[in-house]
């Protein structure tokens, strides 16, 4: 029984390193077994730099308001993208999913242009909107085998030129307010919409901690085919991904489009990157198989505040797109695990 | 050790399966009963792993029948194989890796852990807590796969099938375990070696191993295969591993299938290879060797003795900690294939449609791979030259092709390896490092590479050898290199017609 | 499990050689026989179609697509991709307009040079930073954009006298457009890189069978590195046409060439997983593209509609040459 106690000894001394960086007793474990650390550090610098850059303004109440609200979409449709790279694909039909979500959004709910009005039923129609995208994407990568990354780029501009081409690229004027004032509310000083984009991470979490489906989320993240061996119906939990993704993006684009009381189909862009890069910064790796919906909603947290404070600090805006560009790759080199992808391609 | 007779609870009878050129198993009979250890031995390419394939429905055989409890069965796949209490740990695990060991132990069979569609997490963890008491693992439950160790793994693995098991009421059920001695260390091995045989009682475990030491230890039943077929079984009580060894090779050696008439006594002056020192941390220990023009030296050993990995670090493949490796008087830069390959070394590596080809580039295209450089006139690459150069080795190897323009993918194994080789040749090597060169190939073409590696040798290629069989290395080489746990324990002489015979040798390798 | 056994690999190779079979008949002819009866179809549909005026129309667009195409089918033939053309060529556009005004005709060999530095930092972010290239060049790509409306956040217009100096692109010569003519040149000039240089074969070994190139000393940091390089030249190169075409600078000009680059690719033949197709099959499926766009603007299907096509267009094509035997898992 001795090797028994050597390997025992062998694996504490493996963790022992971890262990180190985080002296601070339970806070610290729940942090290690919760792999958020290094995004609360990473956060906590962004907010330290930008306090002291700006004075104290970065810190203020009106801006911190500002944060949380800007902070909601991008959380919410980080979440949808993070579970596809869990997987060890990525979806890159953010835009297009989105474009059209938004565009339907503008065209059916009480208007200036027509004389739709559907009222309440557009959650579920956006929703369902949304999912349907998800869900062919998901046909496409699990049944037609294409690679997630080619295959969702393909649907984004399949869907985008959809948008444009039923809103003849027009600007449409909403003028049902209920949405918006739902989106532009707060609790207590808290913007609503941040605490449904925090309801949403918390249900999506507890779903990944304490279900069969995130068990088998990650199981397929973590090896694929040792997944299907064990008996993980591989096809039906990816196309589930990429359909929830899809419910996202939708909600996303139901939110954009009532905060903004107007719909059009550009609306859509520009929301993949900082996604993308949330999820990275989340500390989601791109070889699938860690993370959670605690991760992007981190992620997508601290992508914002570096975008505020950047605003703040008067940065061109035209440059932040490049400071977006460099903390993705920087963070994919930093989470990515090499061991698992052999020869990068 | 009881040796009583039992109810047999599992009996396979006259199960054959083939490849395309291939017989893996050839009626062979096996019988499994409750609450043994059986030992299963035999070389590489013996048929244990198809065996063991059929056993978990893997693979489906050709011809035979599996009678498990007294009733007639199909095992449809894996999941099927487990649903009657049949599973096997395999030699590199199936265990997620960033899950943890509970997550792993119940993965796709938690629902009986279910509350309101939530997950238990108190009823898993006192589930696994008593699991992994059975298998004498302290590790906390929590912890991830990819955090602990080998021994721990495979402790795991035992524990989900156990559970398994357990899950759908079958009692008794059959471990496999696939070599899994050779990633332990001395005590983690006798600690599985007890649990084996306290779930015993409970259980029939066959157990595959190439150390036929604790083979004969631990087990209460040897079965041998050879060439796809039952040799014999004997109680393991009173075994010799001499003659376990001794019916394991078989007596069938045919000189002349090797040509060693043909074997050349190597220029003692000129050594093409020259090894000196080599080491790598946790693979092999200093080891320092020499092959010589036109010689043929096999490396043999099993698998964990560090023979790849010395070849690896030969070619560059993988960097040694210490040591130099020398190629025609040039020192090599270690963990560099392209100065290895400049310097006239060539490798034909064990998975050729992996390792070893473009299969979705043409014939011409593969063999001309390392002489581009050459084929220019001025700049530029002459279609004329590549075209030749192609044909001419085409012919010299015999590769059995449309035309240099097919793709090589749509050639036979043999021919792909053929290809690979005249890729090399075409190249001018000094030294070729052969990785199984005849694994997969059927009998014709193997006698092809044979044929091809003298002509080689003729021409005054050294070449390191290791081969699927102790037969195979001991026909080709003019001298073999035996490795054990990371160091060179021999080296024996094989003039022609006068080879040390397999029993002789296999002392030394396990 | 793939230790298990001889007969593993054996068994294996069955449906490997059936799948392998298909590809006898090379995916260009599929090609060439769609840009056929897209040609023909149109052609009956539409009297004008063949005019001169609309071949040559056909040409000019087919042209930059060209020679965008060539650049992402070399990092396409590696086996990766790059996704930074669109952020690239909105850059160089840019870039190419302002320097003009200032350096005249060195504004070309400036934005070459400039392109190929771009490429060789994509390169070594896959090689040496080990980020995979779709990644990469998402990232890279979006640092082009911003650089791009950092220089210029609205489309810049030459002033009149620099005509002289755009006519290099927009000059004929021998009553055919110089855009043609560079094009062609270009054309060949990839062509003999791939066909008939050591580094540029390298591309295809390396892009069908990475583990078999390294094993056999190819240099496959070097590869990949020169495939990116090519990769970003091509669209420098087509953003210095359509700059000159336009007399002026666009930022928003890059981005639909990231999807028609990689669709003039994956039309032609050339298989998403690396290492088969080739300029031929590029140059087919640019054609194919010009005469689809054209076609359907002759039609009056909605231009944006038309995105939606292409998208569809690509996923096809995807789905219909990717060879699924070199992978085993599709992620």
């Amino acid at each position: 029984m001795t090797g028994l106690r050597e390997k025992v000894e062998g694996g504490k001394r493996a963790g022992g390193r971890i262990r180190i960086m985080l002296p601070l007793g339970t806070a610290g474990a729940w942090l290690r077994r919760a792999g958020v650390s290094g995004q609360i550090l990473s956060l906590i610098i962004v907010i330290a730099i930008f306090a002291i850059g700006t004075r104290g303004r970065f810190l203020s109440p009106a801006n911190l308001q500002v944060i949380l609200s800007l902070a909601a979409i991008p959380t919410i449709i980080a979440v949808g993208v993070h579970q596809v790279v869990v997987l060890g694909g990525i979806d890159l039909s953010v835009e297009g999913v989105v474009a059209l979500c938004v565009v339907f959004v503008g065209l059916l709910l009480r208007n200036k242009f027509n004389a739709n009005d559907v009222g309440l039923w557009i959650l579920p129609i956006t929703l369902g909107l949304g999912g349907v995208a998800g869900f062919v994407s998901g046909i496409c990568n699990t049944k037609l085998r294409i690679p997630s990354f080619i295959g969702t780029l393909g649907m984004s501009w399949i869907l985008w030129g959809l948008a444009v081409f039923v809103s003849r690229g027009q600007t449409v004027a909403l003028l049902d307010t209920r949405f918006q004032e739902l989106v532009t509310g707060t609790v207590f000083g808290i913007p609503l919409i941040a605490l449904i984009a925090l309801a949403l991470v918390v249900f999506l979490q507890i779903i990944q901690d304490r279900t069969r489906f995130g068990r088998y989320l990650y199981a397929i993240g973590g090896d694929e085919v040792l997944a299907r061996q064990a008996g993980v119906n591989v096809t039906r939990i990816k196309i589930v991904v990429f359909t929830l993704a899809g419910f996202f993006y939708g909600l996303a684009a139901l939110f954009l489009s009532t905060r903004l009381g107007s719909s059009q189909a550009i609306t859509g862009n520009n929301l993949l990157f900082p996604a993308v890069t949330a999820v990275a910064v989340g500390g989601v790796a791109l070889t699938g198989g860690i993370g959670g919906a605690k991760n992007a909603a981190l992620g997508a947290l601290i992508v914002t505040a570096l975008n505020d404070g950047l605003i703040l600090l008067n940065v061109n805006p035209y440059a932040q797109e490049a400071v977006n560009g460099v903390v993705l790759v920087a963070a994919v080199a930093l989470t990515i695990d090499r061991r698992k992808l052999g020869f990068i391609k | 050790m009881t040796t009583e007779k039992k109810e047999p609870m599992f009996e396979l009878r006259g199960i054959t399966k083939s490849y395309p050129g291939v017989v893996a198993l050839d009626a062979v009979d096996f019988v499994v009963s409750p609450n043994e250890i059986i030992g299963l031995v035999g070389e590489n390419g013996a048929g244990k792993s198809t065996l063991m394939k059929i056993l978990i429905g893997l693979v489906q055989p050709d011809a035979g029948t599996l009678t498990l409890r007294g009733r007639s069965v199909t095992l449809k796949d894996p999941a099927d194989a487990m649903r009657y209490g049949i599973g096997m740990v395999f030699q590199d695990g199936s265990l997620v890796p960033n899950l943890s060991i509970m997550e792993n132990l119940f993965l796709c069979h938690e629902i009986g852990f279910r509350k309101f569609g939530f997950l238990s997490r108190r009823a898993m963890r006192e589930t696994a807590r008593g699991m992994l008491e059975r298998v004498m693992v302290s590790e906390d439950q929590d912890t991830r796969i990819a955090e602990v160790t080998p021994a721990v793994r495979q402790m795991v693995e035992i524990a989900r099938l156990l559970w398994l098991s357990r899950l759908y009421g079958q009692a008794n059920p059959i471990l496999i375990l696939d070599e899994p001695t050779t990633v332990l260390t001395e005590g983690e091995r006798d600690t599985l070696f007890a649990i084996l045989q306290s779930i015993k009682k409970e259980a029939s475990i066959i157990l595959i191993s190439h150390r036929l030491q604790e083979v004969v230890e631990n087990s209460d039943r040897i079965v041998i295969l050879k060439d796809g077929r039952n040799v014999t079984e004997m109680p393991a009580s009173g075994a010799q591993i001499t003659d376990i060894e001794q019916q394991m090779v078989g007596h069938a050696f045919t000189a002349d299938r090797y040509l060693e008439d043909e074997q050349i006594v190597p220029d003692d002056e000129e050594k093409v290879l020259e090894v000196q020192g080599l080491a790598k941390r946790g693979a092999f220990e200093p080891i320092s060797f020499f092959v010589r023009k036109g010689e043929i030296v096999s490396l043999v050993g099993l698998v964990g003795s560090g023979k790849e990995e010395v070849c690896r670090c030969v070619n560059g493949l993988a960097k040694a900690d210490a040591g130099t490796v020398i190629l025609g008087g040039k020192k090599l830069t270690p963990g560099s294939p392209s100065d290895a390959v400049a310097s006239g070394q060539g490798h034909i590596p064990i998975d050729r449609r992996s390792e070893g080809l473009a299969l979705g580039m043409t014939v011409a295209e593969n063999v001309n791979l390392l002489v581009l450089a050459r084929l220019r006139s001025g700049l530029l690459v002459s279609p004329a030259r590549e075209r030749n150069n192609a044909t001419q080795w085409i012919e010299e190897c015999r590769i059995k092709t449309p035309s240099a323009g097919t793709l090589c993918a749509n050639l036979s194994g043999g021919n792909q390896q053929k290809t690979v080789i005249a890729k090399w040749l075409s190249s001018q090597v000094k030294l070729l490092v052969l990785d199984h060169p005849t694994r997969g190939v059927d009998v014709g073409a193997k006698d092809d590479i044979y044929r091809l590696v003298r002509k080689l040798a003729r021409q005054g290629i050294g070449m390191l050898v290791m081969c699927d069989t102790l037969e195979e290395d001991l026909g080709l080489g003019n001298r073999m290199l035996v490795m054990k746990d990371g160091r060179l324990v021999g080296e024996l002489d094989c003039p022609p017609k006068r080879k040390p015979s397999p029993k002789d040798v296999i002392g030394l390798i396990v | 499990m793939d230790s298990l056994g001889p007969g593993n690999s054996s068994s294996a190779s069955e449906p490997g050689r059936a799948r392998a079979r298909r590809l006898r008949t090379p995916a260009i002819l599929y090609a060439i026989a769609l840009l056929v009866v897209l040609a023909f179809l149109f052609a009956l549909g539409n009297r004008n179609f063949l005019s001169a005026y609309n071949l040559n129309t056909i040409a000019s667009y087919a042209a930059i697509l060209l020679v965008v195409g060539l650049g992402q089918m070399c990092t396409i033939l590696v086996g990766g991709i790059d996704l930074s053309v669109g952020g690239l060529m909105s850059f160089i556009s840019v870039l190419f307009v302002v320097t003009v005004k200032v350096i005249g005709f060195w504004a070309f060999p400036l934005c070459l040079v400039t392109g190929a530095l771009v490429g060789y930092i994509n390169g070594n972010i896959l090689t040496r930073i080990k980020i995979p290239s779709f990644i990469a060049t998402l990232g890279t790509g979006g640092i082009l954009m911003s650089l791009a409306l950092l220089v210029s956040p609205l489309p810049v217009v030459a002033p009149a006298a620099l005509y002289g100096v755009l006519d290099i692109v927009n000059g004929s010569f021998l009553r055919v457009g110089n855009l043609l003519v560079l094009t062609l040149l270009i054309f060949v000039v990839y062509y003999i890189l791939l066909r008939f240089t050591v580094s540029g074969k390298s591309i295809f070994y390396v892009g069908s069978n990475i583990t078999m190139s390294w094993m056999s000393g190819i240099d496959i940091t070097r590869t990949r590195n020169l495939a990116h390089i090519l990769s970003s030249v091509g669209a420098s190169l087509a953003a210095i046409f359509l700059s000159c075409g336009q007399y002026g600078g666009d930022p928003s000009l890059g981005k639909v060439y990231i999807l028609n680059s990689i669709a003039a690719v994956v039309v032609g033949g050339t298989a998403l997983t690396g290492g088969t197709g080739g300029p031929v099959n590029t140059l087919i499926g640019a054609l194919v593209l010009a005469v689809m766009e054209n076609g359907m603007n002759v039609v009056g299907v909605n231009a944006y509609f038309q995105q939606s096509i292409l998208g569809a267009v690509i996923i096809v094509s995807v789905f219909l040459t990717f060879d699924r035997t070199k992978v085993s898992m599709i992620k």
